[in-house]
């Protein structure tokens, strides 16, 4: 075996520059084909990772904790005491990095301008801080300072479409536990920024303030949590389940389907985009090979007559294939490699203004190459281009001696 | 003593289209070890076709190839390479040699295909170039080789695997008159000294005059076969 390769290496590789110019054009071809699906995946990756990081860091978490029946029906009739016993102490445990509770209704807030529907929020500074981004995004006046902060904290977008501002007041409407409708007046504290979907739908109260408008006692709508890790997620929430079986407890796929939506379908897009660019590497490659086979049936014939073996042929061929892949691979990897590395602080799609909020990205994604897809996707390319040339290569094997030196 | 080459009744039909070409019709052919031995006749007349059949690249329609006592026609695509290498030397008319390889590499490559040592590789590949002249060339692709220097390169390649027989397919049919004496020339040399046996295919009257042994082939059967001893020098 090794002395097959010591006998053939050097023959192919000697060959395979024997016309530099085809040679060069498939190892650009390879090249720049595993470029475009190694940055395409980089890209959706980053976009995907960025869709769910923004949804996840908006306001969902990994996790939520719901009562039964809430998610249909958002209102204060659905709810949960705040954690007890095995409950909380699996959230107060290593497995939960952190947990923010929530009052959470389907509300009205009006100005004197506009009536328009949200959601009110009820929050714990403190914890929502450590579950969500959306604290530290504030644009002007300032944040909740406690649970008891009686100031409501507006979106952007909202606050332009309720024509209001910082220190004038707007009036909350929601139903409470009994299904009497409530009203109450708030200052506007802060302003925050985020996605324009956000910015018109959450406006955030001190949590004892909501609890209070809406008579929920000391009852809160939903918990909020992150795993420690993303990847002990699942098992978190098995933990949890277990641990109270009469609550609703989902993870971010399932309350955010379209944030996970958007991260599948990225994944089928990169797939699809891979076969696309292996199909016209494989006919740049067959083709070239090809080209270099029939070239060369005169010396195919000849090997033959000198006693190499039809299959000792074959691998002849198989290896430059190898050769010619391998070179192409790597070029595309340095490129790619090259290419991620010239964005070392992300890419901004400011210029894409909101359209990028809809798909659900973020402001800036990060991209990254992740070691699994390079050895995945150049793998796939290398091992699929050898395949594809074994038929040129079987080609040169099935060569009949006779006819090829009759060529002369 | 058993002959090197022994066919018996061989027959070689070719198929175009409808009509049926007899290139070979029944010869009968043994070569003994050491014989120096001219196959000649007009083009067409079926020489080429008989010297593949001996060395194993085509089959014959009917009859049989013994080379150095073993039956060929039988053995498979792999087994007949394995003869090749082990028992033949193919000297062709032209393009003889692998491109790639320098003079010397061409001649080690069949060596190593064997799966003769690399400090044997060369040291014979060493040995057979400066028999046939080439030494200082060792390491020249055959682009810049002349065609003489070609021709002596595959001479040299046949010799170092020590085959049975050496089978020539026109060999200076593509050179001038002075490489085409000097090659004809080393090989009766290498004949003589080494014993070893050639079989040539050619209508070059100048190798022919060379030869001990001039066998004629017309219309695909043996027309003359005679034994010369002594051979102008
Ligand atoms: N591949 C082939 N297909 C059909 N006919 C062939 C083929 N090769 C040789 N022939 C025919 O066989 C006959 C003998 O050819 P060949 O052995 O090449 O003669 P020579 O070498 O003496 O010139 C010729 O009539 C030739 O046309
Ligand atoms: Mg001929």
């Amino acid at each position: 075996m090794t002395g097959t390769i010591r006998l053939l290496l050097p023959l192919s590789w000697r060959n395979l520059w024997r016309n530099p110019r085809r040679t060069v054009i498939t190892v650009l071809v390879v090249g720049v084909g595993l470029w475009s699906i190694l940055i395409f995946a980089v890209l959706l990756n980053a976009w995907s990772q960025s869709s769910r990081d923004t949804t996840v860091s908006l306001m969902t978490g990994e996790a939520e904790i719901h009562a039964k029946g809430y998610l249909d029906d958002p209102t204060a009739a659905h709810r949960l005491r705040m954690p007890s016993g095995r409950l909380a102490q699996i959230l107060g445990s290593r497995q939960t990095a952190a947990w923010s509770p929530r009052v959470r209704v389907s509300a009205i807030v009006q100005s004197e301008y506009k009536t328009l529907p949200i959601t009110f929020v009820g929050v714990s500074p403190t914890r929502e801080r450590m579950i969500s981004d959306l604290p530290r995004d504030i644009v002007a006046g300032h944040y909740l300072s406690g649970p008891n902060d009686q100031g409501i904290v507006l979106g952007q977008d909202l606050v332009r479409r309720l024509k209001t501002a910082i220190g004038r007041r707007v009036v909350i409407m929601a139903q409470d536990a009994t299904g009497q409708l409530r009203e109450r007046a708030f200052q506007v504290i802060g302003i925050y920024r985020a996605s324009q979907t956000a910015e018109d739908e959450f406006t955030f109260t001190g949590i004892h303030v909501a609890q209070a408008l809406v008579r929920a006692g000391s009852d809160v709508s939903e918990i909020a949590l992150d795993a420690r890790t993303r990847n002990e997620l699942p098992r978190l929430i098995t933990a949890l389940k277990a641990a109270a079986p009469d609550l609703d407890i989902q993870s971010w796929e399932t309350l955010a389907p379209l944030a996970y939506a958007v991260s599948t379908f990225f994944n089928s897009f990169i797939l699809l985009w891979l076969w696309v660019m292996f199909a016209l590497m494989a006919i740049g490659i067959v083709n070239s090979q090809l080209m270099a086979v029939i070239e060369r049936v005169h010396e195919f014939g000849l090997l033959q007559a000198l006693g190499m073996q039809p299959r000792l042929i074959l691998c002849e061929v198989a290896i430059e294939s190898v050769l010619l892949i391998g070179v192409g691979v790597i070029v595309g990897i340095a490129a790619a490699i090259v290419s991620v590395a010239a964005f070392p602080n992300g890419i901004d799609l400011g210029f894409l203004g909101r359209g990028a909020e809809l798909v659900g990205a973020g402001r800036i994604l990060h991209p990254k190459l992740a070691m699994g897809d390079l050895v995945l996707y150049s793998g796939i390319v290398w091992i699929a281009g050898v395949v594809a040339t074994l038929w040129p290569a079987r080609r040169a094997a099935k060569v009949s001696p006779v006819e090829a030196m009759g060529r002369n | 003593m058993d002959p090197i080459v022994a066919c018996q009744n061989i027959t070689r039909h070719y198929r175009q289209g409808i009509i049926d070409v007899p290139a070979v019709q029944g010869v009968d052919l043994n070569i003994m070890k050491g014989e120096f031995a001219s196959l000649a006749g007009p083009s067409g007349s079926g020489k080429t076709t008989l010297l593949n059949i001996i060395g194993g690249l085509d089959r014959p329609s009917g009859g049989t190839v013994a080379i150095d006592g073993e039956e060929i026609s039988q053995l498979g695509a792999n087994k007949l390479a394995d003869l090749r290498l082990r028992k033949i030397g193919f000297v062709f008319q032209a393009y003889n040699l692998i491109p790639v390889l320098s003079a010397a590499e061409n001649v080690q490559f069949v060596l190593q295909l064997m799966g003769i040592s690399k400090s044997e590789r060369r040291r014979r590949a060493q040995d057979v170039l400066s028999q046939v002249g080439l030494s200082g060339l060792e390491d020249r692709r055959p682009a810049r080789l002349s065609g003489g220097q070609q021709q002596r390169v595959a001479v040299a390649r046949a010799l170092a695997s020590r085959p049975a027989i050496v089978l020539a397919d026109e060999p200076t049919a593509n050179l001038d008159s002075h490489a085409a004496e000097g090659l004809i020339s080393l090989m009766k040399d290498l004949n003589r000294s080494s014993g070893i046996t050639f079989l040539m295919a050619t209508h070059d009257p100048r190798v022919i005059a060379h030869t001990s042994r001039h066998i004629v082939i017309t219309d695909g059967r043996i027309a003359s076969d005679e034994k010369r001893h002594n051979s102008p020098e």
